[in-house]
């Protein structure tokens, strides 16, 4: 372990995430509305105690290793949400507690969009931006986290990705590799964020609303400006199809737009076996959950059961989390069915949740291989993933991300229900935080406001769990990581 | 496929099962309650099927082989499901859905009921409910102890080598014929050995019998709509505490406890151990929380009847003592999902199996190990014995496909407009084979509609063959060859 060279590392990140603040005051100058103050003494104290943590490490320039990656990827959101909590507990106009600081912090952070906030309309402008933005620099640390730290560590069988990660490769040296990657893809970001807040403010939305909505559209978070979320743009349905086209894109592994971008062909988009997957799962909910909202009378005009429907498909398999209509109070299984697929989530290497969609499809065709063994016990079946064969500790590797998510949900559902919520409530909490897709039902149907304190924490600790696709966290409970 | 064996050995199962009618008439016979017919016409129709199925193929004495086995399995749990549901339609006149239900419940030793007013039932009829879970059981023991370890179901090979008689041995019929003995003698003392602690614990012998054959089966069916809360007797609890946790031991562990007359073989077993520290640990949780919330006056009542509970779900029998739906929704929720443990494997409980679950446990801490130390190689081992990756794949592939399966079912189910915590209660039970359920179902799932009730039974029977008996016949390369 080498710890000063984590401070270090830490301490940098906290002087560049301090000027993050710089945003938000300029929001509050332009609108005037008296949060300029708390947004700068948050970026002093961020920028102080950065220095301080840098200063006196600052020498130490030790290549890292694997291992320190798990402490460092971790570190990072329990420290920048950390910091992130501080403008929230500043600002006069948001009666806010600690905890409830620290939820809606990491909420954005990790790109969940689950809130506890209330009243958001008449909140001050530098803040609901401010929220946007910890979405949208979310998003920015996940990609990163995704296409580059993720296959390197060998989470849950992403090594897999080892391979096609853009930038220096058979190199088990961190920085250089990461730094290369990281700026091909926030081009991509960025450039998808432009195109996205052009298109909403072309659809119909005011320019600030366009470009904090094309935050949370392309980081999949789904906080909103509005308390109806994208259901205060109801008049507007170009709105709604242009989020639906952005949280398409942006499900999508960024290795992929950063090949067709480089190639300048789609071919790559069409040669992915996830992503043919994701387009046809995500099809197969939008028109289950169309039809059964027009046989159910729930919408009387079938193109607005057809619209509402693939909107909420999209927005809930991608793990974004916007709501148009109350979704919650839909008739029979689709809440839950909508549940259900975010578990599935948006492709790796994407700012998606969720279990992801390779591992879904790897899921289904081991499973289908422990079949075909039963009835050919002696038989050799490699698994193929676009022609190539899939090593044993891959699908080993799956197999054990899959059984941890399941173990790790069952746990945190039994901790909520210890807390006193009910089934169903306790039930979508935990879905809706793992998957980090926000919304749940019940109780936490529009706003996690009402539980209770111990419930945020460990709805908190859920969200973190599995934006870190849960192995990066349990690795550090071990003893065995801490020896040697 | 060798058909003509499968026709021989499906009418042999058929004529065997017309004998099972045989004591229902007794006992209508000797309480006079006038269902004698509604036996004596399905048991004809049974035996009559069988030997139009046996007779013709009778010098057929090719063997069968591991790859028809699966059929064998399902055909033999489908076909005498069905056939045992006759008695149901022509006796209470139940629906043909109703009475696949609960032919279903019972012979996959289920124990979810859609009779209301047992009390008052013809007692030909109750005795009947209760002898197909004990005949289910001895289904289950031959299934559990002699045929999944073959078919190396979901990682069941580990046991292939410890299972008694004849081994290494490709072909089927004489391994089972052999083990199968030993176990029934097994599973008859045991079921004895119940029914007279019932009896002396104050019991009538009717529901002695009736409630050992439930009991030692982990069926979970009783003669009566209150269930074991009936008797309200703590010397029969105790009694149904340690007969449903020996039926949900192997089978082979009773055999080693018999054949070295030594106890010692239950406490050196890790699945046994893993098996009584999960109870243990879920009686002492569930115990302080309903002690914490006041549900009952003091700590010794809370803790008799969070014990017989606990022991009834995880050995998925289903009995209950008070409605115990009304418990805190952590205490219900926590028990529901300890059921997916189930019992041990070779046992009659349900569920995923205990020795599964450590395996799933081990192997996923062997992926944190390979996480931190990426080019270790670790063998994983119980009791010292490693197991090869086919093991490893098997397992987690029957966890996956397990949680896979029990999210469509409850989809399914919600499909119709059942609320969530029902829909959730009802593939569980089902599907653990725990009996049971949670909100608009407590106490009997009758107000299910049939299409629920049919995904019910087959998931019933689904978790019964263990998935992949009955998915494999989905397959199309099944049938190829």
């Amino acid at each position: 372990m080498q710890l000063f060279v984590i401070q270090r590392i830490l301490g940098i990140l906290l002087m560049v995430f301090s000027f993050t603040m710089i945003p938000p005051m300029l929001v509050s100058v332009i609108y005037l509305d008296g949060v300029f103050e708390p947004f700068f003494n948050a970026f002093a104290i961020t920028l102080i105690t950065g220095i301080i943590a840098w200063l006196p490490v600052k020498t130490f320039r030790q290549e890292l290793r694997l291992r320190d990656g798990f402490i460092i990827v971790a570190l990072f959101w329990i420290v920048l949400a950390s910091f992130g909590a501080i403008p929230f507990l500043l600002s006069t106009q948001l009666d806010i507690s600690f905890t409830d600081a620290i939820f809606e912090s990491l909420s954005g952070l990790t790109t969940t969009g689950a809130t506890v906030i209330q009243g958001l309309d008449e909140l001050p402008k530098s803040i609901l931006y401010y929220r946007q933005q910890l979405q949208w620099l979310g998003g920015m640390g996940i990609i990163v986290l995704a296409v580059a730290i993720m296959p390197m560590l060998g989470i849950g069988g992403m090594q897999l990705y080892k391979a096609e990660t853009p930038g220096p490769m058979k190199d088990s040296k961190l920085t250089p590799r990461i730094t290369e990657t990281a700026k091909a893809l926030w081009y991509i970001y960025l450039f998808l964020t432009i195109a996205c807040a052009t298109a909403y403010w072309f659809a119909g939305m005011d320019a600030f609303d366009a470009i904090g909505h094309s935050f949370a559209t392309i980081s999949v978070g789904g906080f909103s400006t509005h308390d109806a979320s994208m259901g205060f743009f109801n008049d507007k349905p170009m709105v709604e199809l242009v989020a639906i086209v952005f949280m398409l894109i942006s499900g999508v592994n960024f290795s992929l737009h950063f090949l067709s971008w480089r190639s300048r062909s789609l071919t790559a988009y069409f040669k992915d076996s996830e992503f043919k997957t994701y387009v046809s799962l995500l099809a197969a909910i939008t028109i289950i959950s169309a039809v059964y909202l027009y046989y159910t009378n729930h919408f009387i005009a079938p193109e607005r059961a057809l619209l509402h429907g693939m909107f909420q498909a999209v927005s809930i398999g991608t793990t974004t989390g916007f709501v148009t209509h109350e979704y919650h109070n839909w008739p029979g299984f689709l809440p839950v069915l909508l549940l259900f697929t975010s578990f599935i989530g948006a492709c790796a290497g994407s700012t998606g949740g969720g279990m992801k969609m390779i591992r879904f499809l790897l899921l289904l065709k081991q499973g289908m291989r422990e079949i075909m063994r039963l009835i050919h016990p002696n038989a050799v079946i490699p698994i193929k993933i676009g022609g190539k064969p899939l090593s044993d500790r891959i699908v080993q590797a799956v197999w054990g991300f899959f059984s941890a998510y399941v173990a790790t949900f069952s746990i945190i559902l039994l901790l909520l229900l210890l807390t006193g919520l009910d089934q169903i409530s306790a039930f979508s909490a935990t879905a809706a935080t793992m998957n980090n897709l926000g919304p749940g039902l019940n109780e936490v149907g529009s706003n996690y406001a009402g539980i209770s304190d111990i419930a945020k924490w460990i709805l908190s600790f859920s969200m973190l769990l599995g934006r870190l696709e849960i192995f990066t966290l349990l690795v550090l409970f071990t003893p065995a990581f801490w020896r040697r | 496929m060798n058909y003509k064996a499968l026709f021989r050995i499906i009418g042999v199962f058929l004529i065997f099962h017309s004998l099972g009618l045989i004591p229902p008439i007794i006992v209508s016979a000797y309480y006079a309650d006038g269902q004698i017919l509604d036996f004596f016409y399905p048991l004809l129709f049974s035996l009559f099927s069988g030997l139009v199925l046996w007779l013709p193929n009778i010098n057929n004495n090719s063997d069968l082989h591991r790859h028809e086995g699966f059929l064998v399995v399902a055909a033999f749990w489908f076909i005498l499901t069905a056939v045992s549901a006759l008695p149901f339609i022509l006796g209470p006149h139940l629906g043909f859905v109703d009475s696949f239900f609960e032919a279903a419940s019972a012979f996959t030793t289920t124990g979810a009921t859609v009779i209301t007013g047992l009390d008052k039932m013809p007692r030909s009829l109750l005795f009947y409910r209760q002898e197909l879970q004990w005949l289910g059981g001895m289904g289950i023991i031959v299934l559990a102890v002699a045929l999944l370890p073959l078919l190396r179901m979901g990682g069941m090979q580990l046991y292939r080598a410890e299972t008694p008689g004849p081994m290494k041995d490709e072909k089927i019929t004489p391994r089972i014929a052999h083990t199968t003995r030993i176990f029934w003698l097994i599973y008859l003392m045991i079921t004895t050995l119940c029914t007279l602690s019932y009896w002396a614990a104050g019991m009538s012998l009717f529901d002695a019998i009736s409630h050992s054959m439930s009991t030692v089966s982990t069926g979970g069916f009783s003669t009566h709509d209150a269930s074991m809360s009936y008797f309200h007797s703590l010397p029969i609890e105790l009694i149904t505490i340690l007969f449903m946790f020996l039926g949900a031991l192997n089978f082979s562990m009773h055999y080693l406890a018999i054949h070295k007359r030594s106890l010692r073989v239950y406490f050196t077993n890790p699945e046994i151990q893993a098996f009584t520290g999960i109870i243990l640990l879920s009686i002492t949780v569930a115990s302080l929380k309903l002690y914490f919330d006041h549900t009952y006056p003091d700590y010794l009542a809370a803790l008799r009847h969070s014990a017989f509970i606990t022991v009834s779900i995880i050995t998925s029998t289903g009995y209950t003592t008070e409605t115990f739906s009304s418990w805190a929704p952590f205490v219900v929720t926590l028990l529901f999902l300890i059921s997916f443990v189930g019992g041990c494997s070779g046992s009659t409980a349900g569920g995923i199996k205990v020795i599964r679950v450590i395996l799933l446990v081990k192997q996923g801490y062997r992926e944190i190990l390979r996480l931190i130390h990426p080019n270790i190689i670790l063998s994983l081992k119980i009791q010292k014995r490693a197991f090869p990756d086919s093991v490893t794949n098997g397992v987690w592939g029957f966890f996956a496909l397990y949680i896979a399966v029990f999210s469509l079912a409850m989809l399914a189910i919600m499909a119709s407009g059942v609320d969530q915590v029902t829909a959730f209660s009802a593939v569980t039970s089902a599907m653990n084979n725990l009996g049971p359920g949670l909100g608009t179902i407590s106490s009997t799932f009758q107000s299910l509609n049939e299409w629920n009730k049919m995904i019910l039974a087959i998931c019933m029977l689904l978790g019964r063959l263990e998935l992949f008996t009955i998915l494999i016949l989905l397959t199309p390369a099944y049938w190829r060859r």
